[in-house]
This record gives C-alpha cells, structure tokens and sequence, in this order.
C-alpha cells in the first residue's frame, strides 16, 4: 500500500500534483465520477454550512438544541447496546448451534427490517394504549392491567432497536457462516471453552462487520421522523423538521442537516480508524461452512428463546397488531387501487434496489481497482445520504436537478418544442434520490463482509443482496404516498 | 459508465451557463391547447377527498392529477419548481400556510364572484388569493365523571390553579395548536400569549406526544381531564372502525370555549390557485366546485368538517354537539403570527 500523504514538507505542490497523477490510474477518475454523482445533493445541503443559518438559529440554540442533542446521544447509546445485544446473539446462535426451526428463524430474524420502524412505533402505541390489544386482552382474563406507556424515549429506543437490529445481525451473521470455521477449529484443538472462544475470538474478530452494520443502524435511527414525533422525543431530525416547517426557515433546517452530515461522516470515519487496528487476516481459501453443534436440554430451550424473542417483539406483534387493525379496516382500504398501489410501489422498489447495489458495487469495485488509495475515504461521502431524512434529500435532489431541468426546457424551447419538467416528477428523479438515500444499505455491507472474504462479485451481491431488496421493500410497500417527488 | 459521465458533464455545462431569467410569453395561448387536467398539491388525505375529486372528474371531464404532502413539503416544492410548477391548486389544513404561500408569491388572486359570495368575508384572502373550503373548530374534550361543563369557560382560563396536572395537549409542532396560538397571540396580545403557553405547560397532564385522538383516549384513560382537540376527531371516533374508540368518544364530554366573548377558534381547510398554474381555468372550476352544496356535503359527512356553506347542513354527528359562536378573527392574522407563536412556544418549553 502506498503512503499518498507523505509526511516531508519539502514537497512543492506541483510533487504533490506528480504524484497523484503518478498514483491515479482510471479507475480513481471514475470513482470520482460516481461520487460526484451521487454525492451532488448531500454537498449541495454541505454547502449551505457555509452560507449559516437563519435567523432563528439563536432561538434554537438556546432553547432547543441542548433538548435535540441529549435525545439523540440517549438513542444513540441505548439503541447501540440493545442492537448488539438482539443481533450479535442470534447471529451467533443460528451460525453455531442446530435447535429447533433454526433454518426457519435464520430467515425470520431479517423480517423486522420489513416493517418502517415508525409503523412498528405505532403498532406498539396500539399495542399499549388505552383500548389497545394488551387492555384488551387483559380484560377479557379480567386481569388488572397496569397500563405501560411506551410513547417516551425508552419505548422509542426499544421500538427503534427492535425493528433495526437485523442490520446488525445479517452482517454478524455473514461473518461468522464464511469466517469462522477454521477458526473455531483451532480453538476446539487447543481446548479453549466456547464461551471464551466467542467473547476472545470471534467476537473481536467480528467486530468490523458489527459496526458495519451498526453504523447503518445509528444512521437510521438519526434520521427517524415519524416514530419520534409520533412518541413525543425531539430528536435532531425533528429539529430539521422544526426549523423547517415551524419556524419557516429551510435554511436553517438544511444548515442543521448539514452539521448531521457531518456528524455521521466523523462517525463512519471512526469506524473504519478503529477496524484498521484490527490487524485483519483472513484466509482467501477458506469457505467452508461453519459446523453447528447440536443442543440438548435446558440449553436447547434457552437458546430457541434468546432468538425467537426477537422475531416476536421486532415482526410478530406489530406485524398481528397490523392485521387487527387491517382487518378492522379491511372494507375501506383494500380496494383495487390498494392493489394497483402496492405493485407499483413493489416495481419501483425492485428497480432501485437494482440501481442502487449496481451503484454501489461500482463505487466498491472502483476505488478497490483505483491505485490512489486515499481515494476510498472520499467513497465514503456517498453513503451519508442514509443519515438524512428524506424530505430533506429531497431538497437536494431538487436544486440540481431542476436546475438541469430548466436548462432542459430551455434548449428545447431553442429548438421549438415545449416541454415540461422533464426529470422532477418523474421516475428518475425519484430512482436518483433512492440511490442517494439508500447507497450506504447496499455499500456497507458488501465492503464490510464480501471484500474482506474477497468474493467475486455475484457472491456478494448474493449474500448481502438479500438484505437490501427487503430493506427497499420495507420502506417502499406503505410509504410509496409520501414520497413526494413524484405524484 | 459513459452515462454517467455524460451525466456529470451535463452538470458542468448546467453550472456555467445559470443564466435562466428568461421569461415564458406564451402561457396565455398554452392554457388552452393543454389537455383537460387540474394538478392539485394537496395536504388532505381523507377518503372524502378521493371521492369528491372523483364526482368532479365524472361531471366536468377534467382528470384531477393529485400529488399528497405535507403543506410545508409542497409549498418548498412550489417555490423550487418556479415558474415550471405543474401545480395549479395548493389545498392545506389551515389557513397559516395558505397565507406563508400567499406571502411566498406563490398564489395568484382570482375572479370568482361564486366563491366571493358564498364563503363568508374572515374566512376567504382578502386579495382572493385562497378561500376556505371548510371549518374545524378546536375545543376542550372533557371527562364527564370528573369535569362539570359549567367549570370551562375559555381557553385563557385553562392556565387556573384548578387545572393542574390535569390538561392534555399534543406537540406544538402541530398546525392546529400553531394556529390556536397564532389566534391568541392576535386576540390577547403577545405577553399574554406568552403567559398563557407557560400556564399551560404548568398545567399538563404529562409531555406532549400522540395525536389528538390519543389526548382524548388519555382523558378517558385517567391521565388527564381536559383534552385540546379538533372537532373533527371526535366525530371520526364516534364513527371509527374501531370499537374501543368509538367507546371513548361516546364517553367524552364536548365544550366550545369562549362563547362568552370572541368565540371559539376555528381554522379551515382552505384553497388557492398557483401563480403559475398552467390550467388556471380549470383550477378556479375545481375550488368552485370544492363549495359546491354536493362537495361541502361530502366533506361534513364523510370527514365531520363543518361546511363554509350556510346552506349546508352539517352531518347528524356534529349538528348534536350544537350551534356555536365562532371567532371571527381575519384568518389571514393566523398566518401572520405562526412564527411568532411557535417562538413563543419554545420559550414556554412546550414541546
């Protein structure tokens, strides 16, 4: 590997411009490209660090910054702890051990994904509410129900943590079924005790895939909207929102989505400072399978329940909470518009998914080719559309491409023919803010497993694939409507 | 790839050549080659809407072409597009952001006398830049067991003593508590405005969260006695699918404040016609037929709004809870003083 900053000050610039022409070959050139591309709304939102805040900025500062800042960091960390703890576990089990419908769990454990996490928000509010399923329930046994009220910011935590944590567990997971086999051989060899070989071992080892993974998780429970708003937590993105809407002041609230941006960049930057302490070595050869050791007794049951509890708290009931209230609804919701609906929303996430890990696997596949290798950290802003709420990607979006679009018209018009708006309100708009939104959930786990194990393409894709297309269906399949870039 | 890069380079060009000031002449001769369309940006999400763009489709021919937001998410969609906005109708849930598009320049005032005459004068923009469609009112939702009627009197009253921990209200993000503020601020002044927010944070019942039917599920629940609703809440509950919410809102009580003075506060549903709305004609047939007697009648029955109609009877559900003296604050002064009200609100640390 080559050393791009070198540390001699002697260097004029006109060295330094040799050698990064000397280093750079093609394929840097077309990372670029790509990252310009796909980057261009979060530098245009960037950019607006620069021309300050409105002026409200002082009456926010004062009296709601400090309220937005303490919330995040509060999910921030607890969201953290209890996504590691439901993701790592059952990733470990189903990747170890053979239990009861483990190969059944092994795939429903990636379901809570499928849910909008402000979907399973509201889910748990009817769960809990007052004439909510639990009352309900409760009364029918006559049981005195002491209410629990999940509409703060620990229930936000837990419903956030629940509905997110299959990030964690799929890139845990992946890990420990390509990664782990030899490993675990030489640690049964020199006698070590499963429990010591998971905490010394695998779990250090794994770590670059958690955090991979986890950093997807933090990146979206900062950008959540609707569950904190709906359970009364004023988070930083309810802030953006505030500023925004509220005190009618979208500067302000691109300058704060700005300072997010940045946030996240550090954070992801961090990241990767940390795994590269990790002296990581792993066989290329190496693809066996792990192989998983039969349970017996009390542990079998035990270890049946630390994964099913997941499944049922992040997909069984708010997913049976749904159908309740489907149901109840059934004759006025479900109609064939409904379905029209629904496919075209099933269409559209399909065809960005495609665009989306396409995108991403350039960007890997490039800047791995590319010979200047600084040029992967720049990669990396790429994926900082996921930390953004989408309304304010939105925005992003909007300022090049409707510059493009009147620029569009105007040739058109030169050339006599009269033309709308050729790219907003259209599909590709909307494909385009996909691709900026959702990069990170396709790149993030392709660079963090499949490099490291240096599949081939198709293989990664494979593996991790799966995950995306669910992600994208989840966002897509309820809230199609609300995306307002296109009718 | 070449794509790709065709795609930067057409950025590049796009960045050196940003000189697009050039104005269209030709709107006036466009606006009647266009297809028979009306592009509606509209806040409303209801199932009343659907059918009456439906009703208007089948009586005039015109495809109603509906693009749903936020209010806020459409005006900065407007303002963006420019003079290239397809839109032709914004519709929102008050009359604050009807008047910041006004102020925007992104409404344009329009020739109906129908419309002119049929809604009355502080609901509609003084520049006829939009009307209201229709009415909420916002009102105390209380629990009968523990409340007797005759102890409300206004919403300046809530702030008592009496009414510690007792008072349930939503976020102050939320448009409708914006609005009622923006009213006190015109009515009461902005020190007494302030005071007031500070009363009420002092006399909730718990922190802010859920929506308006949750305050109201949390009166019956115990949490609070007094609940600050919108009207029409409470007609959807005593008609919602779900049992268990049709039980709360047959246990509450209703109080319209402020009968003895300036009278409740209302805010409406209301809407404009875009500056540079392509279909203009046909934009200003759909607000007309928005307050036609079968469109208001829609709107009462399926959506529990009072109509902006005088000859419109509203639905059975909501002519129960009686007549009511309204406050006929110029709605154009809610929209003057949201900012201001929401500043007051985070002064106050209403969330």
């Amino acid at each position: 590997m080559k050393q791009d900053g070198n540390k001699h000050e002697a260097f004029s610039l006109k060295t330094r411009l040799k050698r990064l022409k000397r280093d750079s070959n093609r394929w840097s050139v077309f990372t670029l490209a790509i990252v310009f591309f796909l980057a261009l709304p979060i530098i245009f939102i960037g950019v607006e660090l620069f021309s300050g805040p409105g002026e409200t900025w002082s009456h926010i500062v004062t009296y709601l910054l400090p309220d937005y800042i303490w919330n995040s960091l509060y999910l921030v960390f607890f969201c953290s702890i209890l996504v590691l703890v439901f993701g790592v576990s059952s990733a470990w089990f189903v990747s170890r051990f053979d239990f009861l419908f483990r190969k059944q769990m092994e795939w429903l454990l990636i379901l809570p994904l499928a849910i909008p996490s402000y979907i399973v928000g509201y889910a748990y509010a009817g769960i809990f509410d007052y004439g909510g399923s639990m009352d309900l329930i409760f009364r029918q046994l006559n049981i005195d129900f002491i209410r629990i009220d999940i509409m703060n910011r620990a229930g936000l935590a837990f419903v956030l943590s629940i509905s997110l944590f299959p990030y964690v567990y799929v890139s845990a997971r992946a890990f420990f079924l390509n990664q782990a086999n030899n490993l675990l051989e030489a640690s049964k060899m020199l006698g070590v005790s499963e429990r010591k070989t998971f905490f010394k071992l695998m779990l250090p080892l794994a770590r670059p895939a958690i955090v991979a993974g986890l950093v997807l998780v933090l990146m979206e429970v900062l950008n959540d909207y609707g569950a904190a708003k709906y359970y009364g937590v004023n988070t930083f993105t309810t802030g953006i929102f505030r500023s925004w809407f509220s005190l009618e002041e979208p500067e302000t609230a691109v300058y704060l989505s700005a300072l997010l941006i940045i946030i996240i960049f550090a954070l992801i930057l961090f990241e990767k400072w940390q795994v590269r302490k990790v002296k990581f070595t792993s066989s290329k050869t190496n693809s066996s399978q792990i192989q998983r050791k039969e349970t017996k007794g009390y542990i079998k049951w035990l270890i049946f329940s630390v994964v099913f509890l997941p499944i049922l708290l992040g997909f069984i009931l708010p997913v049976a909470q749904l159908i309740y209230w489907a149901v109840l609804t059934a004759s006025t919701v479900f109609d064939f518009q409904f379905i029209i609906l629904s496919l075209q929303s099933f269409a559209i996430a399909i065809t960005s998914a495609v665009i989306t890990v396409f995108f991403a696997l350039l960007l890997i596949y490039f800047s791995k080719w590319s010979t200047l290798r600084s040029i992967k950290n720049i990669a990396r802003v790429g994926v900082l559309g996921y930390a953004i709420p989408g309304a304010v990607i939105a925005i992003g979006i909007m300022i090049p491409t409707l510059a493009l679009d009147k620029w569009l018209i105007k040739m058109l018009g030169n050339m006599g023919i009269d033309s709308g708006l050729i790219i907003n309100g259209t599909l590709i708009a909307l494909f385009y803010a996909y691709a900026v939104r959702f990069l990170a959930v396709a790149y993030n786990p392709i660079d963090s497993t499949a490099l490291k194990v240096d599949n081939s393409i198709p293989d990664s894709s494979k593996v991790l694939g799966v995950g995306n297309l669910k992600r994208f269906l989840k966002l897509n399949f309820l809230s199609l409507k609300q995306v307002y870039l296109v009718p | 790839m070449k794509k790709l890069i065709l795609a930067v380079a057409a950025f590049s060009i796009l960045a050196a050549c940003k000189n697009d000031s050039e104005k269209k002449d030709d709107s006036a001769a466009q606006e009647t080659t266009k297809d028979q369309v009306v592009t509606v940006y509209t806040h409303r999400h209801y199932e009343s809407d659907q059918n009456i763009f439906k009703m208007f489709e089948d009586k005039t021919g015109i495809e109603v072409k509906v693009i749903n937001a936020s209010a806020d998410e459409l005006i900065q969609k407007m303002k963006m597009e420019g003079e290239q906005s397809p839109a032709d109708v914004l519709i929102t849930v008050d009359a604050g952001r009807l008047s910041r598009a006004k102020d925007l320049g992104l409404l344009q005032s329009i020739e109906s006398e129908l419309l002119e005459k049929s809604i009355p004068t502080h609901l509609q923009d003084v520049d006829n830049q939009w009307f209201g469609l229709t009415k909420r009112a916002r009102i105390i939702a209380y629990a009968k067991d523990r409340v007797k009627p005759e102890e409300l009197s206004t919403y300046e009253d809530l702030t008592a003593a009496k009414w510690k921990g007792k008072i349930l209200v939503r976020s102050s993000s939320n448009i409708y508590n914006q609005s009622l503020m923006a009213s006190i601020v015109a009515n009461d002044g902005e020190d007494a405005a302030k005071n007031w927010a500070k009363g009420i944070v002092a006399n909730m019942a718990r922190s802010p969260k859920g929506s308006d039917r949750d305050q109201v599920k949390a009166v019956i629940a115990g949490e609070g006695d007094l609940a600050i609703v919108n009207s029409y809440y409470i007609g959807k509950m005593l008609n919602s699918p779900d049992p268990e919410e049709v039980k709360v809102a047959k246990q509450i009580g209703l109080f319209f404040p402020n009968q003895n003075n300036r009278g409740t506060h209302i805010n409406v549903s209301g809407a404009g016609v875009a500056k540079y709305a392509p279909n203009k004609a046909n934009a200003i047939k759909f607000i007309e037929y928005l307050i036609s007697e079968e469109a208001q009648q829609v709107f009462t029955n399926a959506n529990y709004e009072y109509p902006v109609l005088k000859s419109v009877e509203p639905v059975q559900d909501i002519k129960d809870w009686g007549v009511f003296k309204e406050d006929n604050l110029s709605l154009n002064k809610l929209g003057e003083n949201n900012k201001k009200a929401v500043l007051i609100f985070d002064e106050a640390r209403w969330k």
